[in-house]
């Protein structure tokens, strides 16, 4: 799966533009990182690409084929294999063990793979929390259950914004290597962040810097 | 002779309870159907019902009396002096309420759960039943408001329900009524009813909502 933003423009009030013609390629399996200071439009960048907005003009083209111009059922195709977790986590009422299922349920995923769960909830020490409700989760706590929520749905393409504040150095470090193991599995990751860990940076596949809407070195 | 107070109870419950019910489905399918419309629409309806949440009940019983009487537009049904009027008559009351207790939460909500559907991979359809999930504290209170609210009217039901004792009496008209001719022991304990009911569905709610809905799986 590859996807290509061609002459992209997004503005959220109608006059002034937050990107403005990012030209983009996501063709191999790798780790892509955003960079860029605050408000230059990661966030806006990412949710193109997870195709949550559409941009105010051209084109977003999964395998060559302009994404907003197909028919519902081939959108929502290209969608399954795509996810994408916020900065600020969205959690929904229920346990933790609920949120983190939470992508598995509403697919109706009836062969929810119980092992892939508990092996993750135990490589990042949650069984504690698993009862707990959603709201009274920490900011790390929470963080790590919306990440690890779509790390299982195993997605072809996955964009995390600020993936790692308010997560501990150990967690970080293990969550570093799950990307790495995805992207051998042959996703393409895509990341926007500031903290650039050192881990990160050796492993990367791309760095793009953002400023003020522009992308100014690939 | 008086009718008993459990009768009156009960008929009070009915009709309150069957006319909320309208008002909650009704401002449940008006947010679902405005929230396809401009943001700018839907705040100027939104005021509108705001703004009718102060109108007097008996102005709305008015208004039903007039639809309903005998040479009225709707008198042909013959639904004056009927449980049926006081449903109609207290589902408009509580529909402004009720709506605009939902709206604030309805709209805050959906965006972001909308988000959180889509960036899960899944389609924008399974988004209205998480979203009635992540409502539900919030819609049963709204129930639950609009329940007392048609409980404790007087105006719609005197007007056109007329207190008819073993056919159209309620709590609010029975009190009325005894008050009126002086048998106030009876009142007293009709009032204690009414306020009784309405308590113990807040501290129903409040139970619910801290013991079962935030673990609720
Ligand atoms: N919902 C919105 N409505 C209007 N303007 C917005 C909205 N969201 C973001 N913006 C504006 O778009 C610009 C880019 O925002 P964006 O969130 O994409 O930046 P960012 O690079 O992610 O910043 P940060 O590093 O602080 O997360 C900013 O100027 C911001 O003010
Ligand atoms: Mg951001």
């Amino acid at each position: 799966m590859e996807i290509r933003l061609e002459n992209v423009w997004f503005t959220y009030d109608g006059s002034s533009y937050v990107l403005k013609n990012v030209n983009l390629e996501f063709a191999n399996p790798g780790l892509y990182i955003l960079m860029g200071p605050n408000g230059s439009g990661k966030t806006t960048l990412l949710k193109i690409i997870s195709l949550l907005f559409k941009p105010t003009k051209g084109r977003v083209l999964i395998d060559n084929a302009d994404f907003w111009n197909m028919i519902e059922k081939d959108k929502q195709e290209v969608r399954s294999r795509i996810a994408y977790v916020r900065d600020k986590p969205i959690l929904v009422r229920g346990t933790a063990r609920y949120n983190l299922e939470l992508g598995l349920k509403l697919r109706n995923n009836v062969e929810v793979d119980k092992s892939l769960i508990n092996n993750l909830v135990k490589r990042y020490m949650l069984e504690d929390l698993l009862s707990k409700p959603a709201s009274k989760l920490s900011s790390g706590q929470a963080k790590i259950i919306t990440i690890l929520r779509a790390l299982i749905l195993n997605p072809r393409i996955l964009a995390l914004d600020e993936p790692f504040t308010f997560l501990d150095n150990t967690r970080t470090m293990l969550l570093i290597q799950d990307l790495a193991k995805l992207v051998d599995n042959g996703s393409i990751i895509i990341i926007a962040t500031h903290y650039m860990h050192r881990d990160l940076r050796t492993r990367a596949k791309q760095i793009t810097e953002l400023v003020n809407g522009e992308i100014i070195h690939t | 002779m008086t009718e008993s107070i459990l009768t009156v109870t009960i008929r009070s419950i009915y009709v309150s309870s069957i006319a909320a019910l309208i008002a909650f489905l009704s401002s449940l399918a008006l947010n679902a159907a405005f929230s396809r419309m401009s943001r700018k629409y839907v705040e100027v309806i939104s005021g509108v019902f705001e703004a009718l949440v102060g109108v007097p009940t008996t102005v709305i019983g008015l208004l039903v009396y007039m639809l309903f009487f005998p040479g009225g537009p709707l008198g042909t049904l013959k639904l004056l002096y009927t449980p049926h009027a006081i449903i109609i008559g207290e589902f408009l009351v509580a529909l402004p309420m009720v709506y605009t207790y939902m709206f604030r939460h309805y709209y805050a909500m959906r965006d972001t759960i909308r988000e959180l559907v889509l960036s899960l991979g899944c389609p924008e359809k399974k988004a209205f039943k998480l979203l009635l999930r992540e409502l539900t504290p919030i819609l049963l209170s709204a129930y639950f408001v609009s329940f007392s609210r048609a409980m404790g009217e007087l105006g719609v039901a005197l007007i056109v329900g007329g207190g008819i004792e073993g056919y159209t009496n309620v709590l609010t008209t029975a009190i009325a009524l005894q008050t009126s001719i002086g048998n106030y022991e009876y009142a007293i304990q009709l009032g204690a009813i009414l306020v009784s009911i309405t308590i113990m569905l807040i501290v129903t709610m409040k139970i619910l909502g801290e013991r079962v809905l935030w673990r609720l799986d």
